[in-house]
């Protein structure tokens, strides 16, 4: 055929249009029929958009259902840093000035200076707003509100924030929530990131029980699936899960014993400061004490003061920069930490009856053998400074039994036992005998309480003198040797022994209920957020026994009864005028000497003798005898504890009445 | 308007309906009903995509301000193709230079400053409410002219006289590039080869033309004529994945039109359900991206149904072309066949990532005045050279 044929040319014509109709054909049969799926998610994906809706926190309750911690709307002002970073620095400063002149309007003083020095604080995540300033008035948020669009960066939001009605009262234990960290985005357990995802703007627990139950306080967080135009305007709501409030913690705590102990413990600090210490190598500073209250029958934890306090309050919108440092700063001794569990000391004479219950165990006394106690203890076959322990300003006791041992805190009877401990370790069972029987109270272990940070003190003995001194490396041969001067000083509570605040009212616990160790516990039970029905009892946890025949157990609290009641006993002057035939108090004091300061000083007790249902320790650092000062802070509670005055409900939100007038003075008590 | 004064030349004849039963030559008695009714078929379909995707992004708004324009539009461009139809396309022959140089005139008018500028192109008239396009009434007009020309020279394409007609198409094309609308200017070139080809063009001719043609594309890319924009409209859909132009709008474009087509998967998520469309992610959805809109809610087998219905028209206009009477029809043909199906493979290529961007509307389906018209027309002269092959 002619190419030049226009028919020809036609159908080449036609051909090429019916190719291109093919190729549109097949292209479209891919990317409909073919690759549909991959195109079906991408369109989703344009079209919602997910957002969380947070939930309330659960609440925290004390153990009569009072309401330590709940939720409350608060007006917080933020800023928002990457709008911020693109102004001008004029156009900033003018923005800056604008809202602190507004809030100064609405009564709360603020300069640019104050607003950049919180914009410019680490602590906030950079991808959400940071809170400049909290609990506003109404009148600042309609302010920012209308003025919108000359502040640019800045927004007033209602938030739910945590609430205390009780003010401060308990911080340690609940403890605080804040804006959740990258780290602990991270860190939280894959199956709460399932059920209830965090988003950067969200709440945790940063301490305390807030911390340690966050997954059953925690809401679960509300999704809300939206759907977008092409702008990211929302169209409408395509569906919704509503969030669900978390669950209530009911404490064991009673907020009105709490009240009672930090008082008490805050006047006993503030006494110790008055006081002058005789006999002690420094100054008293009262500045950091503890006071812990357990139910010997389960280990309930019902109260635990730690001072200095915190208000959790004080962090609920976000702190500032100052606030934050005062409250990490040494030279305020740390006042987030909860000494009762973090702080670790020589327990002093509060630890003898442990070391006589070893010894009894060990067979080393009976009850009644009689140690002569002359008032200097030289170990035997040892001449030297080194080798000779003496009591308290040498005073000697005579003929002292195990009963006389702990009334009248002779130094000697347990001098002679730590020494003996030593010197016959091959008929005691060896040379860590003494420490692995101390070990059963307790002492060098975690209590396994539901509070987070909790140290485990330490029970020296010859074997972890050695993993010490390879640990620190610089031990010479003479450090590395246990001598029987270390028996002698453990014996005391003394030398490298620590303990802290509740492994002391843990141990006094089981003392007083014939030797089972408890699990000391804050949590009661968890509550359903919503219908308030108990979903999880926590029950009392068995951590361990004692070994306590009869007639030990009869001896010894027989000699710690007379520590409260007895002529000659420590703490006969802080309990003078206390109903001790209705409600027989068994304690025992504690000074615990420390280089170049003035002594730690312990009380721990429980009563009444009969059926114990309050174990006690207090401790009070830098601040002298434990007789002088610490047994009338636990005097104060036991007058409340034992009916004998009423026990006053605790106060809500107003600032708490410190007990300076502790009831009586017991004098210049030694030891 | 160019286009209106053809109409008033030459009223309806009394009288001429009643020769239709008589007289078997009678244009009246073969009128292209298949192509009338695939036109209307694709008109009627294009309105309800156009409203589907205007309507609003709630799904219960319901905004007919579009699609009653675009009703509008079609009303007066099937008044025109009618209007096309009834006078021998023989006749236009004489007022071809005329018309030529009418556009000629809009088109200088229009880049000269008169125009309205959209989106950095200066192509519109702004009438009242409404725009004028010239560049679309250009291509019919360069349609008659070329196969007004193409017919005189006999089919035989000298150099000289490809030259001419070269120059016939040149002009207009050079004057739309001024704008630029390039995608117009490609019609243009489809129209021109189309016709060269059928019109008797040497082949060598038609081989250098393209070899000259493709070595100006390249030159054009590489230069810096284009916007960095448009360039990227242009290469974006040969590498959508790595190329830095793929950030831009140009590759979000595709990417939503894709997105749209291919969700709406072998059913479509019917009408007025497809969210894409819906909620506006795909820019320019009722004018050059309409195909989207039948792709997502109407699935394979509307779209499918679409492109067949598109297909039987080019088919009725190249049998057109082949039945014509004279070399005259043909070439009209051949031209209106160029500039349909170029137009049709560029706009759904476009959509679906196998062509570049360019703003070129899908005929009957993107909504807008001045292509309406244009396609009701163009199919007008179809319609008019396929009536008259026996008269």
């Amino acid at each position: 055929m002619n190419p030049d044929s226009p028919r020809l040319r036609l159908s080449v014509l036609g051909v090429v249009t019916f190719s291109l109709f093919a190729a549109l054909f097949a292209r479209l049969w891919y990317l409909q029929v073919m690759a549909n799926d991959e195109f079906q998610v991408a369109a989703e994906a344009n079209r919602i958009r997910v957002v969380a809706v947070e939930a309330p926190r659960g609440r925290i309750l004390d153990r009569d259902g009072q309401v330590i911690v709940d939720n409350r709307v608060s007006v917080q002002v933020t800023v928002d840093r990457s709008v911020l970073g693109e102004l001008e620095p004029e156009e900033r400063h003018a923005v800056l000035s604008q809202v602190a002149d507004g809030m100064a309007r609405s009564g709360i003083p603020s300069t640019v200076e104050v607003l950049e020095e919180r914009i410019a604080d680490d602590r906030f995540s950079p991808y959400v707003p940071v809170p400049v300033a909290g609990d506003v008035p109404e009148d600042l948020k309609i302010w920012i509100d209308e003025h919108a669009d000359e502040l640019p960066s800045v927004a007033a939001n209602r938030v739910a924030v945590r609430h205390y009605p009780y003010g401060q009262l308990a911080g340690h234990v609940v403890g605080y929530t804040g804006k959740i960290s990258k780290e602990e985005v991270d860190s939280v357990t894959r199956e709460l990131a399932e059920t209830k995802p965090y988003t950067l703007n969200d709440e945790i627990g940063k301490s305390g029980i807030e911390r340690l139950y966050e997954s059953e306080l925690r809401g679960t967080p509300g999704v809300r699936r939206i759907e977008v135009d092409v702008d990211g305007d929302p169209v409408r709501i395509i569906d919704e899960d509503p969030p669900a409030p978390g669950d209530d913690i009911v404490l064991n705590l009673d907020i009105d014993v709490q009240a009672v102990a930090e008082q008490a413990l805050q006047g006993g600090l503030e006494r110790a400061r008055q006081r002058s210490c005789n006999n002690c190598e420094a100054p008293s500073v009262g500045a950091v004490g503890s006071t812990v209250v357990l139910d010997p029958h389960d280990g309930d934890v019902l109260a635990m003061a730690s001072f200095p306090t915190f208000s959790p309050a004080d962090l609920v919108d976000g702190i500032s920069g100052t606030e934050w440092s005062f409250l990490n700063d040494r030279a305020n001794r740390y006042p987030l930490n909860n000494w009762a569990l973090q702080g670790q000391y020589a327990p002093g004479s509060t630890f003898k009856p442990f070391t006589a219950q070893a010894a009894l165990k060990a067979g080393l006394i009976q009850p009644n053998t009689v140690i002569y106690d002359d008032g200097v203890y030289e170990v035997p076959g040892c001449r030297g400074d080194s080798c000779r322990f003496s009591n308290d300003n040498s005073k000697a006791f005579g003929n002292v039994d195990l009963r006389k041992s702990l009334t009248v805190s002779s130094d000697f009877y347990y001098y002679d036992l730590g020494a003996r401990f030593w010197i016959d370790q091959d008929n005691v069972g060896g040379p860590e005998a003494m420490a692995d029987r101390l070990k059963e109270w307790g002492f060098h272990a975690d209590t396994g309480i539901d509070l987070p940070s909790e140290q485990s003190g330490r029970i020296p003995s010859p074997e972890w003198l050695r993993t010490y001194c390879d640990d620190v490396g610089t031990c010479s041969e003479d450090d590395r040797a246990w001598r029987t001067g270390k028996s002698v000083n453990m014996a005391i509570g003394q030398g490298e022994v620590l303990v802290t605040p509740l492994q002391l009212a843990s141990a006094y616990a089981t003392l007083a209920n014939g030797g089972t160790r408890w699990v000391p516990q804050v949590v009661r039970e968890v509550r359903d957020g919503v219908t308030r029905e108990v979903k999880r009892t926590i029950e009392p946890k068995k951590a361990g026994t004692v070994e306590m025949a009869p007639d030990w157990r009869q001896a010894m609290i027989d000699g710690l009864v007379g520590v409260t009641t007895e002529e000659g006993g420590t703490a006969l002057g802080a309990f003078r005028g206390f109903p001790s035939d209705a409600f027989p108090v068994a304690a025992k004091t504690g000074t615990a000497q420390v280089n170049n300061k003035a002594p730690t000083a312990l009380f721990a007790a429980f009563g009444p003798r009969a059926d114990p249902s309050f174990a006690v320790s207090v401790l009070l650092e830098e601040s002298g005898y434990g007789g002088a000062t610490a047994a009338p802070v636990a005097r104060r509670l036991f007058d409340v504890l034992s009916g004998t005055e009423p026990l006053p409900p605790a106060s809500p939100g107003g600032a708490l009445p410190v007990d300076t007038q502790l009831s009586p003075d017991p004098g210049d008590v030694r030891d | 308007m160019a286009t209106t004064t053809f109409s008033t030349r030459r009223p309806i004849a009394p009288g001429a309906l009643g020769r239709l039963s008589r007289n078997p030559a009678s244009p009246w008695r073969h009128v292209d009903v298949v192509l009338i009714g695939c036109v209307v078929a694709v008109a009627a379909l294009g309105c309800l995509m156009i409203f589907s995707s205007t309507r609003g992004r709630n799904p219960a708004d319901f905004d007919t301000s579009y699609l009653a324009r675009q009703l509008l539009f079609i009303g007066i461009g099937a008044g025109a193709m009618a209007l096309t139809a009834l006078v021998d396309y023989r006749r236009y022959r004489e007022l071809a230079p005329l018309a030529y140089l009418a556009v000629l005139l809009l088109l200088v008018l229009v880049v000269s400053g008169l125009g309205s500028e959209k989106k950095g192109t200066q192509a519109w008239f702004q009438l009242g409410p409404f725009q004028l396009q010239p560049s679309e009434l250009a291509k019919i007009v360069v349609v008659v002219t070329l196969a007004s020309v193409i017919a005189h020279f006999e089919s035989e394409l000298d150099i000289a006289r490809l030259g001419a007609v070269l120059a016939v198409v040149g002009v207009p094309m050079a004057l739309i590039l001024l704008q630029p609308d390039l995608g117009t200017t490609l019609v243009f070139v489809a129209v021109g080869m189309g016709m060269l080809l059928i019109g008797g063009a040497r082949v060598r001719h038609i081989v250098a033309l393209t070899a000259v043609g493709v070595s100006m594309v390249a030159l054009v890319l590489n230069s810096g004529m284009l916007e960095s924009y448009q360039r990227c409209r242009l290469t974006v859909f040969v590498d959508q994945e790595s190329s830095d132009c793929a950030a831009r709008d140009a590759g979000y474009n595709v990417d939503q039109a894709q997105v749209a087509t291919g969700a709406g998967g072998p059913f479509g998520k019917g009408l007025f359900n497809g969210t894409q469309t819906r909620l506006d992610n795909v820019p320019e959805q009722h004018t050059d991206f309409i195909f989207t809109a039948v792709g997502e809610e109407l699935g394979f087998i509307g779209s499918g149904s679409l492109l067949a219905l598109l297909g039987l028209i080019a088919w009725r206009i190249w049998r057109t072309a082949q039945m014509a009477r004279d070399p005259l029809g043909t070439l009209i043909c051949v031209g209106v066949l160029s500039m349909f199906v170029f137009q049709v493979f560029e706009n759904i290529g476009m959509t679906m990532g196998i062509m570049p961007v360019t703003g070129i509307p899908l005929p009957f389906m993107s909504y807008g005045g001045s292509s309406t018209l244009t396609a009701f027309i163009a199919m007008g002269l179809v319609l008019n050279v396929h009536m008259r092959r026996f008269s």
